[in-house]
């Protein structure tokens, strides 16, 4: 998240969204599913994509696609 | 892949996007040559190609900064482009007017008509407002995206063929076609498009797509920032011929465009002397007797690259690191503009610790893909220069005219023979080519009357025997030179009054051009200049060549035996009418 947003990891928390975070545009949006699916190597359908709106609610979308929620929430962070 | 092996830009073509952000923003601050503008024009959402296509070209040391125009603004952006150094023009069928991909075929003609009428006039602007751009990379249209598995020839690919005909008229000097479609099929249309985005962005390409992308385009960047390679230095002993000089021999290289190996080296030649005439400088570096080389370069057969190609060459006993060092000195030009190719892993990673710089291609392990990995390699060489490749392009149409009106108007095939103006060269007893004779004996089946197989020790003794005469071949027309492709075995018997056809043989490569009737006239021609009477010959059937069954009664032979396998034929000379096939010329080659 913080290579697609440009900004640093740290700042990154539960609770970020499109509201916290100013440079989360709905192209960057895009940007951010499609480095998620690559590195995660799942695809989204069209409604999860609209439902992606924090980062709580993505790490639970990809522990309910089987990744195991502690550690993609860890690459999460430090990845994007 | 496209240029998988070039290095530099195709080094981040494996990477994930996350990794490519991540180098982009580290790569940004570490280049102090100026910026290297690049505007992208776009009717669709293309924004991702931002990092993807500036990170390879900064790892060029080309500091690129791409900006991207607003979306479906091209025409209004094209006026806002005085500052770029290049400018990129996505612009996609499907949203010239939204939906067209589908909307298209329910147009009637006035719509239809309008559609390519706006889109033209469209162009005409971009054109005029981009005139002072120093470059500009214009999409071929395509309906690929929406095409690619319907049968019909429909009215977006009609569209699209309309437009970029429209293109290649009205395209100034400044501006290049993008083959889109070629980068579309090396990624798989279906792994190029994520229609997600589209309907909900319209966005078509994915990740992957702007990869390929990005490498597909890089050479016309490279070229303007003046980085396109400008000499292929070469080594020589499995690399440009198989075999070593020094161990095998002059006559044992194997360079020869009909032998299985040695066919894979004539057409890396080839694609060294094509380079060549696109103003490459060739070099070679080998390590061998300056002598030896020389003589294959002057006078080997097969040998393509002639002293008048070879800019310098280095075939001595120094270590290729200072021969490259020489040639740098010698011609005045940067490491950074050599390729090198060689076949040994140790010359290869010796240049490659040295004189990092230079790009080395490595001839693959498995060499039936060492042309195509040198073909993925050419455009390191892409030269936008104009006069070049509009003098190439001059020749290339001047070809196509030539093949089109050879295909064209001919109702019946004489006339469609005569057109291509055939010559047939037949030479006896000739020693210089018992291996290929040999090998045709081996190879052919199809147009083969009695199938018999030959080593070269046989068809040496045939040349050699005063009861024998070797006939072979070449068929040439105004497109080229078949080479060896025919071979005929005759024995004199009863005090030469008798001569018996023990193999008649053509390859499949020159059939269906009635070559086999204007031989057969020329041997019995030659025959009964010889005082010889009467002629045998005969047909043994094999499961593959059945087509030459009748091919002695054609030739007006008399049937005299007909087992299951065998039919023996005689001809009494005088009876022979010949059939005087006034399109072939046939030429005398070498006798002993």
């Amino acid at each position: 998240m913080s290579a697609v947003f440009d900004i640093p990891a740290e700042m990154i928390n539960e609770e970020s969204s499109p509201d916290t975070i100013e440079s989360w545009d709905s192209l960057k949006h895009m940007n951010l599913v499609v480095g998620l699916e690559e590195e995660f190597d799942v695809v989204f359908s069209d409604e999860e994509i609209v439902e992606m709106l924090n980062f709580a609610l993505i790490k639970e979308l990809l522990s309910s696609r089987g990744n195991d929620s502690s550690t993609s929430g860890q690459v999460l962070s430090q990845e994007f | 892949m496209l240029g998988s092996n070039s290095p530099g830009t195709g080094s981040t073509s494996e990477l994930k996007y996350s990794e490519i952000l991540k180098l982009h923003k580290e790569s940004g601050s570490n280049l102090n040559s100026g910026p290297y503008r690049v505007s992208v024009l776009s009717n669709i959402t293309v924004h991702q190609i931002k990092e993807i296509l500036e990170l390879p070209l900064r790892l060029e040391h080309i500091n690129a900064d791409v900006s991207i125009g607003d979306y479906d603004n091209i025409v209004q952006d094209s006026l806002n482009c005085e500052g770029s150094n290049a400018v990129i023009i996505f612009w996609e069928l499907c949203n010239i007017v939204d939906g067209l991909q589908h909307r298209i075929e329910l147009f009637d003609d006035e719509q239809l008509d309008a559609i390519l009428e706006k889109a033209k006039s469209e162009i005409d602007l971009v054109f005029k407002n981009l005139q002072q751009t120093s470059l500009v990379l214009i999409n071929k249209f395509t309906a690929l995206q929406f095409s690619r598995s319907n049968i019909r020839c429909n009215r977006l690919e009609e569209l699209a063929n309309q437009l970029n005909r429209y293109l290649t008229q009205q395209m100034p000097a400044n501006t290049r076609l993008v083959g889109i479609e070629k980068v579309l099929s090396d990624v798989g249309v279906a792994n190029a498009l994520d229609m997600r985005y589209y309907y909900s962005s319209k966005a078509l390409y994915t990740i992957e797509f702007f990869k390929a992308y990005s490498r597909y385009i890089s050479p016309f960047f490279m070229s303007a920032n003046g980085k396109a390679k400008k000499a292929l230095i070469l080594d020589c002993d499995n690399t440009l011929w198989h075999g070593v000089l020094g161990e095998d021999g002059f006559d044992n290289i194997d360079m020869s465009p009909n032998s299985k190996i040695g066919a894979i080296f004539s057409e890396i030649q080839a694609m060294a002397l094509t380079l060549n005439k696109q103003g490459v400088l060739l070099c070679l570096c080998s390590k061998n007797n300056p002598a030896d080389v020389a003589a294959v370069v002057s006078s080997h057969p097969d040998f393509q690259l002639r002293k008048e190609y070879i800019t310098i060459n280095k075939s001595n006993w120094q270590d290729k690191v200072s021969n490259i060092r020489d040639i740098s000195e010698t011609l005045n030009i940067g490491m950074d503009s050599f390729v090198f190719v060689d076949d040994s892993p140790f010359e290869a990673n010796m240049i490659r610790e040295h004189l990092p710089e230079v790009t080395v291609l490595q001839v693959p392990e498995r060499l039936h893909e060492y042309p195509q990995m040198f073909r993925d390699n050419l455009s390191l060489f892409y030269n936008l220069s104009f006069t070049a490749e509009d003098k190439n392009k001059v020749e290339m149409y001047k070809q196509q005219a030539k093949r089109d009106s050879a295909k064209k108007g001919y109702t019946d095939i004489e006339d469609y023979l005569a057109s291509l103006g055939l010559k047939l060269t037949v030479s006896v007893d000739d020693m210089s080519i018992v291996p290929r004779m040999s090998q045709l004996s081996q190879k052919t089946n199809q147009f083969n009357l009695t199938t018999k197989r030959y080593t070269e020790g046989e068809i040496t003794s045939f040349i050699e025997n005063e009861d024998s005469k070797v006939f072979s071949f070449s068929v040439a027309d105004r497109f080229g030179d078949s080479g060896v492709t025919g071979l005929c075995i005759v024995k004199l018997c009863d005090d030469s009054r008798m001569a018996d056809v023990d193999t008649f043989l053509m390859s499949c490569r020159v059939l269906g051009r009635n070559i086999e009737y204007a031989f057969v006239d020329y041997l019995l021609g030659t025959l009964k200049q010889s005082e010889v009477k009467t002629v045998a010959a005969q047909y043994s059937s094999t499961n593959k060549n059945e087509q030459v069954e009748d091919f002695y009664d054609k030739c007006c032979f008399v049937a005299k035996s007909d087992s299951n396998s065998t039919k023996k034929y005689s001809l009494d000379l005088v009876k022979y009418e010949p059939k005087r096939l006034t399109y072939i010329q046939v030429i005398n080659g070498r006798s002993d």
